[in-house]
């Protein structure tokens, strides 16, 4: 009898959150679905054609036409670029920052500034990166001026080779206060006994690193990577305020297309398109994570 | 037991409340809709009296003009403008309190709300609460907003008309047709809101975007003067670019897009004249076109040679041009509301330039405003006696609207607005304003690329024919 009871109360606990993630996320996401492959009322895949052999600087998600440069790519082909710059760089960064300032004394400051990045709204870490790559006030081209190099001594976001560099480098000082947070957390979990006998046994601080603390916060690393290639996926707001795409389309990315559907074109059904292949693009990961989780029983 | 029978009555019960709601859902929205087709219906007769209404007031000014009465010109402001005398109407309207989204911030909103405080003079049952937006952030927002059938506000303003439009073919806006009488605009500023034969918004105040912008003491300290041909212009450049401390001859604004738009424009008027202008936005002639390309050529000479800045942030443009780093900036008349010393700016067209961008702020009704009435007051009031508020602050604004006198202007666009009439230049539409949709940003977006890379100029000049809504649809 009690088993029964207690089988039935988590049901009834479930109902209002269930129905309130049927009004707010699953229906309107089938609605998406829905309207993405909707043309006239047909149920067509003539909107896909459309939408992944666009040639337009501003729409393009795989390749612009030949003879545009540099390089003719789309926002799908920036996207994967973006991630492929900048999971390394924040997974190694949050996770030697997080190693070095654990034996650093005042680390916890240290710490609180990088976590600003994370702080602040995302438009306005565009509008600052803006500034930090510009000629004049920002700190990048002002560096490479001083080391005389010119050809990187300009406006960033304003040169096509340059725009969607800046904004990755940007992004990687936005998001490794996550990775950082996420990684400090792993460290103190991991007992200083391992540590301590490693030293004992005579390995030095490359050796512990590298055979103890990096296998041990694998746990850590995974959701670094995964949580990363997420937001890399759905980036839109540092792009939007910074470049808005440009110049040339050079720093254009899915979610920017997305809108730019949506809110210029008029056309919701290829903004429902890129919505969809945005989302299939982020469901293995999230997928895989959660399954992992499950798998460990959490 | 009792426990799993009182669950399961529980849960049977919540089963039901559930069937109650969706049965309930459905049969009333079904009464919601016929009731609402009821009320449309009425709203198109209505609609329909007031355009008789309308047709009739225009029958009776022109049995006026037969007459010999005085009936307003169509002149548009730069040529002259009749004062004409503002009819009052005493509407009671019951208390209620509009919502009103409009593009300005900052000073600009505090010049906008001084309209809306003599409306609510003139209007005492009507508070407004005005809310910024930005035209990018109206079209983001707002289009999702009314697809759901719901209104943030009861009045909005954007610049771009052809938002409106598109708006209006979804069903999303109220018709104005026969709201204000046609013939007292600035010819041509109302055929952007117009489709299907009908208005769907009013025009508010204008800008234009006359030439490029300078600082008179700084000419005068370095003896510098308007050039009168397109060689003098060159020379001038040359002479400022060697006067110490100037970073560029002229400042470049980025960040959005259109100062390098408009500066394009000026050179495709200055050179092409108005009608190249209209052809460009109708697709009668294509960005590839010979005589456009050479007037691209001309501006891609100017930009090799590094009379033009590299793009730089559009209000920082406007603060480094005053501090003399540039000295020339191709900006609309809102510059003289931004500087400290309006009295000190000059500003001189490209030689030979026989048109001048002009570009309005267009309002309208979102059809699910609850506050139809009080709108539609509003409405008329920004199309008519707000304007002459408007242009009094230092919005650096012109009216649309033939009823105001260039008295009534504050008193630097005054000045301005006398240059504009001596060249006798004709305001023509914003190219990219009036084309709009995601051919606007494209556009932005090119020229920003030829401003960094010139030598692509072929490129961009091909991606604009291509991507044009003429050849793309």
């Amino acid at each position: 009898m009690g088993r029964r009871r207690t089988s039935l109360t988590p049901i009834l606990f479930i109902i209002p959150a269930f129905l309130f993630i049927l009004t707010i996320v699953i229906g309107p996401s089938l609605a998406t679905v829905y309207m993405s492959f909707s043309v006239e009322g047909k149920l067509t895949l003539e909107k896909y054609f459309e939408v992944v052999t666009e040639t337009s600087p501003k729409k393009a998600l795989v390749l612009l036409p030949e003879g545009l440069e540099p390089p003719p790519w789309g926002a799908l082909v920036h996207n994967i670029v973006w991630m492929a710059i900048h999971i390394p760089l924040v997974t190694l960064l949050g996770l030697f920052l997080a190693y070095i300032l654990r034996y650093t004394i005042g680390s916890s400051i240290v710490k609180a500034i990088i976590f600003i990045g994370m702080v602040i709204p995302m438009v306005v870490g565009g509008l600052i990166i803006r500034f930090m790559f510009d000629k004049d006030v920002g700190v990048v081209p002002i560096v490479f001026d001083v080391l005389g190099l010119e050809s990187l001594a300009k406006t960033w976001t304003s040169y096509p080779q340059l725009s969607l560099l800046a904004l990755i480098l940007g992004s990687v000082w936005l998001w490794t206060g996550f990775s950082l947070t996420v990684y400090s957390a792993a460290l103190h979990a991991i007992p200083a006994s391992y540590i301590e006998a490693a030293r004992i046994d005579g390995a030095g601080h490359w050796h512990i690193f590298w055979k103890i603390v990096f296998p041990l916060v694998k746990p850590a690393t995974i959701i670094v990577v995964i949580m990363t290639m997420l937001w890399d996926l759905k980036i839109f707001d540092i792009v939007y305020v910074a470049t808005l795409g440009g110049p040339g389309g050079s720093s254009n990315v899915l979610a920017l297309v997305m809108y730019l559907y949506m809110a210029r074109a008029i056309d919701y059904n290829a903004a429902a398109v890129v919505a969809v292949i945005l989302t299939l693009l982020t469901i293995p990961p999230g997928l895989w994570l959660a399954l992992r989780g499950v798998r460990s029983g959490r | 037991m009792e426990a799993v029978r009182s669950n399961a009555l529980i849960a049977g019960l919540i089963v039901v409340a559930i069937l109650i709601s969706i049965f309930s859902y459905f049969s009333l929205s079904s009464r919601i809709a016929s009731v609402g087709s009821s009320v449309e219906e009425i709203g198109e007769k209505i609609s329909g009296l007031e355009e008789r209404v309308s047709r009739v007031e225009q029958e009776v000014r022109g049995l006026k003009e037969t007459m010999g009465q005085p009936v307003e010109t169509t002149t548009p402001p730069p040529r002259e403008i009749v004062k004409t005398e503002v009819r009052t109407e005493t509407v009671v309207v019951e208390k209620v309190t509009l919502t009103v989204i409009g593009p300005w911030s900052g000073k600009e909103q505090e010049y906008f709300m001084e309209v809306l405080d003599s409306f609510m003079e003139k209007y005492p049952n009507i508070t407004i609460k005005y809310v910024p937006m930005r035209a990018e952030e109206v079209a983001r927002t707002l289009t999702v907003q009314f697809e759901a059938g719901v209104t943030p506000a009861d009045v909005v303003i954007t610049p771009w008309a052809w938002w409106i439009v598109e708006m209006a073919k979804k069903g999303h806006v109220v018709d104005v047709t026969g709201m204000i009488s046609e013939d007292e605009y600035v010819p041509g500023i109302l055929d952007n809101v117009k489709w299907g034969g009908k208005l769907w918004g009013v025009p508010f105040t204008m800008w234009l975007k006359p030439g490029f912008w300078y600082k008179k003491s700084f000419f005068q300290k370095h003896g510098l003067e308007e050039p009168k041909s397109w060689e003098e212009f060159l020379q001038l450049l040359e002479k400022i670019k060697g006067i110490p401390g100037i970073k560029n001859p002229i400042v470049s604004g980025d960040q959005v897009g259109w100062p390098l738009s408009d500066v394009t424009e000026h050179f495709l008027i200055a050179f092409g004249g108005p009608e190249l202008q209209y052809k460009l936005i109708s697709g009668e002639v294509k960005f590839t076109d010979p005589q456009v390309r050479e007037i691209f050529q001309r501006l891609v000479d100017l930009i090799k040679k590094g009379y033009f800045s590299e793009p730089v942030e559009w209000t920082s443009g406007v603060e480094r041009f005053w501090a003399e780093e540039y000295a020339l900036y191709f900006m609309g008349t809102w510059i003289t509301g931004m500087v400290p010393d309006p009295g000190d700016l000059g500003f001189f067209p490209l030689p030979g330039a026989r048109g001048v961008v002009g570009g309005a702020d267009y309002a309208f009704i979102p059809k699910y405003t609850e506050n139809m009435e009080a709108a539609k007051l509003l409405l008329k009031y920004l199309a008519t006696e707000g304007q002459a508020v408007h242009v009094s602050t230092p919005a650096g604004k012109v009216p649309t609207w033939l009823g105001v006198s260039v008295e009534q202007l504050w008193p630097p666009m005054q000045d301005v607005f006398r240059k504009i009439k001596e060249l006798n230049m004709a305001i023509v539409p914003d190219l990219d304003d009036t084309v709009g949709g995601d051919w606007q940003t494209l556009f932005w977006d090119q020229l920003k690329l030829l401003w960094v890379q010139p030598d692509k100029l072929d490129q961009v000049l091909e991606t604009l024919a291509r991507e044009h809504p003429s050849v793309k649809g």
